[in-house]
């Protein structure tokens, strides 16, 4: 299709979108207390939109937050996220152990756990998963999550090992890098004196994996010959080492990954992580039937195929149309999962799914689905999901072209952005100065970045030799500065523009300077950011993959690979750092100096808090608007007596 | 009249295969992937994933297996996007829809626009031929991505009588508002088209031979006039049904239908080359046979015309 006709037709269902919001929101006036009709379902069933349609049914593919939620349905790991705090629970783990520095850490399965074809589930269906997530033939999108295993990231990446074939012992990786930490206590010798658990954990077996995990962490290198040449002329101490050695490849057997017996399973990190038990309900450490994907290869999630091991399983799958999931026996707590079953909708025009949810076609909707010009009626219903969300909304400035390079401009767009101002008119965000969201991170000492302050923007656009003139009206002009150089890019989408039309103002009255807008589809939004093909400011927005700052701070843990051209090894350095610190205060600290850090060197302009804004009708329970919008499905059921639904937000506290 | 057909069909292939080819040349020009979303994957991930589906093979290898697929099986693929789900598995699954939506939408249309436009040009200048092309133009200049939503606003969230979206099996009462939505410019093109056709042929001379023979007004109407009056609705009525048939991207975006047209913009948008490739060449066959039908009906309506 020619691009011409393409922007037709995207341009076409965008004011399709618009007309319909405009319209839709005519008749969503009223004077109900809900939004809607408020008619249970006849069967206990919860017809849900989780929006777009899912890139697959196998956990291990998709990193999206619509797969994310029916992952939840279908699939379980060792432990599942809260309902309302999304902190881990155990699963199918029943309980677990940690050692003394989060470098090991043992976890002893229920022993009733199975699979939805009857099949019992053991510590080696979580030895096959997460290797199998690590293989490089699985193309697992989210094997990055899964890097502080020990030798995860070499057998992803298919690096090899080096070996004297004289002696069989192994090069190690401290003896070709000083930078590196001192050995966790899962790279140590074993070491029975000195207590490596705390003293009420039980004694885990003692293994040859055990021991040989135990050992100083070995050097890897590119598996690939070009790659590694270029590693070795860098270091000719290495270079010399390796002469004359065998390479040997990562194997999934070497990745830390072990069943104790069929109960117990150890998992090896590379470092201590005490954020790692936080990261293990993701979708990428569910588990997934062997027999069946080794069978049935990529059409495994098939219905016909598909075996599972959540509290629902497949029913049906229409493309586009509709998968449901129905209770499993199988399941080892089907007794206490409440819903017959789940309909998931796959839709993603917000006014279309809002007007289902209107006449009562669906109880639930997925987050940021209300449009903006909906708010002032949905938002005052008592139906409506008012929640911070682990989200954020951000500019990406690109940082290697003049006049952006400059820190001084970078923090004169930002200081002349009132952004309490954006989130009134918003009216469901937060002003954010920083790069976490606010709020959401107990016990985290989030830094405060720079606030409003249009003098001191102009003053610095001054001092970097572009000053700002007041003109006779009051108004500012900028003559200098040149906006030829700098643009605004977004993807198209109605929100994205009334963002950067604010945006846009705000320089405009404060700076005097006309910023223009760019919009583009999605993938080549994506293209132009992450290839550093714009100038000025690209849109950005992150949600959380984990409850962890790190989550949002890592996307600039890169080789600049990070849409801004930002490069700082002591960024990186900080959060190493922090990441190796285990005391997790001390680590929440470290990491806050590297946000602080990050945020003065301004390659981003944070701009707001995102909220969940969604709807459910109240009738529904056992669904909270946590600020991961992920909900296990087991606790959520139907309320058939009007006394006990929810009038409002429901809250967020521990019961 | 079968050499023609012959002909037709054996012209019909190299365009496909142009069609396709300079598809997957825009497709691989066309900046992004189908992988990329908003936080950028590690190196070594984006290496696997363009590993698993062939993509830094050379170009020539990667036309020449997609080629191979489709000339020795009619295989298109597997999707970039879809895990697992094959390309001509999802247009067989998406077709139904869309045809069902589409047949439907056009039926009607002509079963309204040719009645209105016979009334229309054998009352010339009465009310009802000003009211009916009053409403014509109005069907014509209203654009169904407007009327959708008016028809929802109405039907589904003021009366409660009409489900707003989705699809519910076929038949079903979700699918009253979108084939009225997606009929009504068609119905007004068909009424508009009847009417000058009409207009035309009553004023012709075989017509004046039938009134002169003395045949009532019923039987040269319908007998003779309809007959040539109807020529344009059926030349017409091939590309319109070819893209009906293939999905109507806004109608079936505003009802949430799981049809072509939803999948053709969700490949576009997403990159999805198997997908696209698939989707455009299905399209171009429909289009080229439908006006190959449209011209073997002339033949059967219009006695001047031969083919040779």
């Amino acid at each position: 299709m020619s691009s011409g006709k393409f922007r037709q037709i995207v341009g076409l269902v965008l004011i399709a979108s618009l007309a319909y919001t405009t319209l839709s929101c005519a008749v969503a006036s009223g004077n109900q207390e809900f939004f809607g009709k408020t008619v249970p379902p006849k069967r206990n069933i919860l017809r849900y939109v989780t929006g777009d349609e899912p890139e697959s049914l196998d956990p291990a593919i998709s990193n999206g937050q619509p797969e994310a939620r029916i992952y939840m349905a279908l699939y379980e790991g060792l432990v599942e996220y809260d309902a309302k705090t999304l902190a881990p629970v155990p699963a199918l783990a029943e309980h677990w152990h940690i050692n003394n520095d989060s470098s090991e850490f043992t976890f002893y399965l229920r022993h009733n756990g199975r699979w939805s074809n009857g099949d019992p589930i053991d510590a080696n269906d979580f030895v096959y998963s997460f290797r199998r997530a690590l293989a490089k033939e699985t193309a697992s999108r989210n094997a990055y999550l899964t890097y502080t295993l020990k030798y995860a990231q070499a057998y992803n990446e298919q690096a090899v090992f080096v070996r004297d074939p004289a002696t069989g012992q192994f090069l190690l990786a401290k003896d070709f890098d000083d930078s590196l930490p001192p050995e966790p206590i899962s790279g140590s010798a074993v070491d029975g004196a000195k207590g490596e658990y705390p003293a009420d954990a039980g004694p885990a077996p003692e293994t040859d994996f055990h021991r040989q995990m135990h050992t100083p962490t070995r050097l890897t290198l590119p598996g690939d010959e070009k790659a590694r040449s270029k590693r070795l002329a860098a270091n000719a101490k290495l270079k010399a080492a390796v002469a004359g050695k065998e390479l040997v490849p990562v194997k999934a057997e070497d990745v830390g990954v072990e069943a104790v017996d069929n109960y117990t399973l150890r998992l090896y990190m590379v470092q201590p992580a005490p954020f790692f038990l936080g990261l293990l309900a993701h979708q990428v450490f569910r588990i997934v039937p062997q027999k069946v994907v080794e069978k049935y290869k990529e059409q495994w999630t098939q219905p016909e195929h598909i075996v599972t091991c959540g509290p629902f399983k497949l029913k049906s799958w229409r493309p586009y149309d509709k998968l449901v999931v129905e209770r499993d026996p199988m399941y080892w707590d089907a007794a206490n999962v409440k819903l017959d079953e789940i309909y998931f909708y796959p839709m993603s025009d917000n006014p279309t799914i809002m007007n289902l949810y209107k006449v009562g076609e669906v109880d639930a909707v997925l987050n940021h689905t209300v449009p903006n010009a909906w708010l002032h009626v949905v938002g005052e219903k008592k139906d409506y999901m008012d929640g911070v969300e682990a989200a954020i909304d951000y500019l990406l400035m690109n940082t290697t072209k003049p006049p952006m390079n400059d820190v001084r401009v970078r923090r004169a767009f930002n200081l002349a952005i009132d952004k309490a101002a954006w989130a009134t008119w918003r009216r469901i965000v937060k002003p954010l100065t920083a790069f976490t969201p606010e709020g959401i991170f107990q016990g985290y000492p989030q830094p405060k970045g720079a606030q409003f302050n249009p003098e001191e923007a102009r003053r610095l656009l001054g001092e970097a030799g572009y000053p700002v003139i007041k003109k006779d009206d009051g108004s500012y002009s900028c003559p200098k500065f040149p906006v030829d150089q700098v643009e605004y890019i977004y993807n198209t989408q109605e929100s994205n523009k009334a963002m950067a039309e604010w945006m846009q103002a705000q320089w405009k009255q404060n700076l005097g300077i006309t910023v223009s807008l760019r919009n583009m589809d999605w993938k080549t939004f994506l293209n132009a950011r992450a290839k550093l093909d714009y100038k000025g400011f690209a849109r950005g927005a992150w949600s959380a993959d984990y409850m962890d700052p790190y989550t949002f701070l890592s996307l600039f843990y890169t080789n600049g690979e990070n849409g801004t051209g930002w490069v700082d090894q002591k960024y990186v350095d900080m959060l190493d750092q922090a990441n190796r610190t285990l005391d997790n205060k001390k680590r929440y600290e470290l990491l806050a100096q590297a946000e602080k850090y990050l945020i003065d060197a301004q390659p981003i302009i944070p701009i707001d808090t995102a909220s969940v804004n969604w709807t459910k009708k109240p009738y529904v329970k056992g669904m909270y608007p946590n600020p991961g919008s992920l909900f296990p499905w087991k606790y959520v059921y139907i309320e058939r007596d009007q006394a006990k639904w929810d009038y409002g937000t429901p809250s967020l506290a521990a019961d | 009249m079968l050499r023609f057909i012959v002909r037709r069909l054996l012209v019909t292939i190299p365009t496909i295969l142009v069609v396709i080819t300079i598809t997957w040349g825009l497709i691989k020009l066309a900046p992004g992937n189908f992988y990329s979303g908003e936080k950028r994957l590690p190196p070594a991930i984006e290496k696997a994933i363009r590993d698993k589906y062939g993509l830094d093979k050379p170009w020539y290898q990667q036309y020449g297996k997609m080629m191979w697929g489709i000339l020795r099986h009619l295989d298109f693929g597997t999707s970039l996007r879809f895990e697992g789900q094959s390309v001509n598995t999802i247009i067989r699954r998406s077709l139904p829809v869309s045809a069902a939506v589409g047949i439907l939408a056009y039926l009607l249309a002509l079963i309204v626009g040719i009645t209105a436009g016979s009334i229309a040009a054998l009352k010339q200048n009465s009310k009802w031929d000003y009211g009916s092309m009053a409403l014509a133009m109005l069907g014509i200049s209203v654009p169904n991505f407007v009327l959708g939503p008016i028809l929802v606003l109405i039907f589904s969230l003021g009366l409660y009588w009409l489900p707003p979206s989705r699809w519910g099996g076929f038949p079903s009462r979700n699918l009253i508002l979108p084939i009225l939505t997606l009929s009504a410019i068609y119905m007004a093109y068909i009424a508009r088209l009847t009417r000058a056709g009409m207009l035309e042929v009553l004023r012709s001379d075989y017509i004046r031979t039938a009134r002169a023979k003395g045949l009532s007004e019923k039987d040269v109407v319908i007998r003779h006039a309809l007959r040539g009056g109807l020529m344009p609705v059926v030349s017409y009525t091939g590309p319109a049904l070819a893209f009906l048939l293939t999905g109507t991207v806004v109608v079936e975006r505003i009802f949430a239908l799981p049809g072509l047209g939803n999948y053709f913009i969700q490949a576009s948008l997403n990159r999805d080359e198997p997908l696209i490739i698939g989707i455009v060449a299905f399209i171009s066959i429909t289009l080229l046979l439908m006006n190959m039908l449209v011209d073997i009906a002339y033949a059967f309506l219009d006695p001047r015309v031969r083919y040779h």
